[in-house]
């Protein structure tokens, strides 16, 4: 975690442009279709269970299985590579961006992660905390959970294979958490934001003031 | 005296059996003899308790002592005990382990590719399924994931857990397995949902014979995997139809999970989601469910139940 916040910036910044920009990549390699056009507004996936796919984005054909890509956020189409369309492209290349208008509470997290220390999800899967720790958050709280290198924090649950998942960071306090129960999390993706128990109060300035300059939710 | 006391000579002597059976098979694309050479170390060490408290505390515990005395721990080490007093199953489930029953776990160094994990639960449930029918029950399935169930009551269930040994860091996992064999006592909560081998067939089973039997399944299950990564890692399609996985396909056609509606949650029991018709099984493994409302959602854990016969 930065020791150094610059409040201002950072809100300014999120002031003048309350956009985050999502750009979308070939999920391998392919033949591309897009099923979009620039300045097409998009949807998320939607439902109770999330069952609803989000807009079609494109069409990716490798060997003759066609896989079409949805939408993972909604928002507005701000760049399309049309150039790349019926062409073959390499797993990773860039396709489009998807402009997302963001709520406060987007933001409040979106600061949170930029100062916080995020432990991602080693694997996509489901997570749930480890029994030791989840008493503690029931107990106090998960602010007042404190949790040192090499714990064992979570388990990660994949096809009924539990895995003990240990932390790997300097000590601090579970401040965010950024899993649900029973919710699949893709690779890479937060699981826990960790922060220094000295630091919690900075923390808490800085979402005191994004609610306080955010009159809005939008 | 222990009475489920198999011996490494029982399972290998099973598994050649299987291995010359699958053999026969004219035109297998899988290389049976390449099979038991990739699974032939499950249940190379055989350790048989009469007790035990819980036999995955157990095989956490000899694996930290054998890697802190300079050795290396055995990779198909199985564990056996007649009781165990402190079994228990997935969350905090009880796992209610009397003697008669094939209580254990077996230790596998893991040396698998991320994509075969993800298939240890299905291979191992897979296991316990083809062993139960080659003793004569014929309706055993399976419930996805590797519930093995007789006529809708439970008969096996198993746990996978990994374990990231002290010294070294070096990775294992513990597949512990929980089979009704001749015990046939239940507590009240759980006797109109399970099942015994021994209730079912009207006679008690051999039980050594009967384990070495599942670990010779198991051992082929888990060669299976070793060779469909060798033929994926070579370029080529996997053994099955279409260039399906075989231990997939094989799991297939014991499960009856395939067209039936279930209610699914990530613990089941005391938490339920939703509401769906299974649709089939993905190439992960992942359960493809048609919702209420049409759409399909896969899953990847979790489990489910059965809302029909």
């Amino acid at each position: 975690m930065s020791n150094e916040i610059d409040f201002d910036e950072l809100l300014s910044k999120y002031k003048s442009d309350p956009f985050d920009y999502v750009d979308v990549f070939a999920v391998h390699t392919g033949r591309v279709t897009f099923k979009v056009v620039e300045g097409e507004e998009v949807n998320a996936p939607s439902g109770e269970w999330l069952q609803v796919p989000g807009t079609q984005l494109y069409e990716i054909n490798r060997e003759r299985n066609p896989k079409i890509i949805a939408a993972r956020t909604n928002g507005t189409v701000a760049k399309i590579h049309s150039e790349l369309d019926g062409q073959f492209v390499e797993a990773g290349e860039k396709l489009l961006t998807i402009k997302h208008p963001l709520k406060k509470k987007e933001i409040i997290e979106n600061i949170l992660k930029e100062v916080l220390l995020l432990f991602p999800a080693p694997e996509s899967a489901k997570y749930f905390f480890a029994m030791d720790i989840q008493s503690r958050i029931d107990k106090k709280g998960a602010r007042a959970v404190t949790i040192d290198q090499g714990e064992e924090i979570l388990t990660m649950s994949l096809m009924k294979r539990d895995t003990p998942v240990y932390y790997q960071g300097p000590r601090g306090v579970i401040h965010s958490i950024y899993f649900k129960q029973g919710v699949s999390v893709a690779q890479g993706e937060p699981l826990i934001g960790i922060c220094a128990p000295e630091k919690l109060p900075i923390i808490q300035k800085i979402i005191t003031r994004v609610k306080a300059d955010w009159d809005t939710d939008h | 005296m222990i009475e489920n006391n198999p011996t490494p000579e029982a399972v290998y002597q099973r598994l050649q059996e299987m291995l010359a059976r699958e053999a026969d098979v004219a035109g297998s694309p899988v290389d049976a003899q390449a099979v038991g050479r990739y699974g032939a170390f499950i249940g190379s060490v055989i350790n048989s308790h009469d007790s035990l408290p819980r036999a995955m505390d157990h095989a956490r515990s000899l694996i930290e002592k054998t890697v802190r005395a300079g050795s290396s721990m055995a990779s198909g080490t199985v564990i056996l005990a007649d009781t165990m007093t402190q079994s228990k199953g997935r969350f905090t489930r009880n796992w209610f382990a009397p003697p008669g029953g094939v209580w254990g776990c077996m230790i596998h160094a893991n040396t698998f590719l991320p994509q075969s994990r993800s298939f240890i639960s299905l291979a191992t449930g897979l296991a316990c399924c083809e062993a139960v029918r080659e003793v004569g029950v014929e309706q055993a399935t399976l419930r996805w994931v590797n519930d093995v169930l007789v006529d809708g009551k439970k008969l096996a269930g198993f746990l996978v857990e990994t374990y990231t040994e002290p010294v070294h860091g070096e990775e294992f996992t513990l597949v512990g397995f929980g089979i009704n064999a001749n015990n046939c006592l239940f507590p009240a909560d759980l006797v109109d949902s399970s099942v015994s081998l021994k209730q079912v067939l009207d006679e008690k089973i051999n039980l050594p014979d009967f384990t070495s039997l599942f670990l010779a399944r198991l051992a082929w299950n888990f060669g299976l995997l070793y060779h469909e990564e060798a033929k994926g890692l070579k370029g080529g399609r996997f053994s099955g139809r279409d260039g399906r996985h075989m231990l997939l396909q094989r799991w297939q056609a014991c499960s009856d999970s395939v067209g039936k509606k279930v209610v699914y949650g990530f613990d089941v029991m005391t938490a339920p989601d939703y509401q769906a018709e299974v649709l089939g099984v993905d190439d992960d493994g992942g359960l493809v469910l048609l919702l209420e409302d049409g759409y399909k959602k896969t899953e990847y854990s979790g489990e489910i139940r059965y809302l029909q016969p």
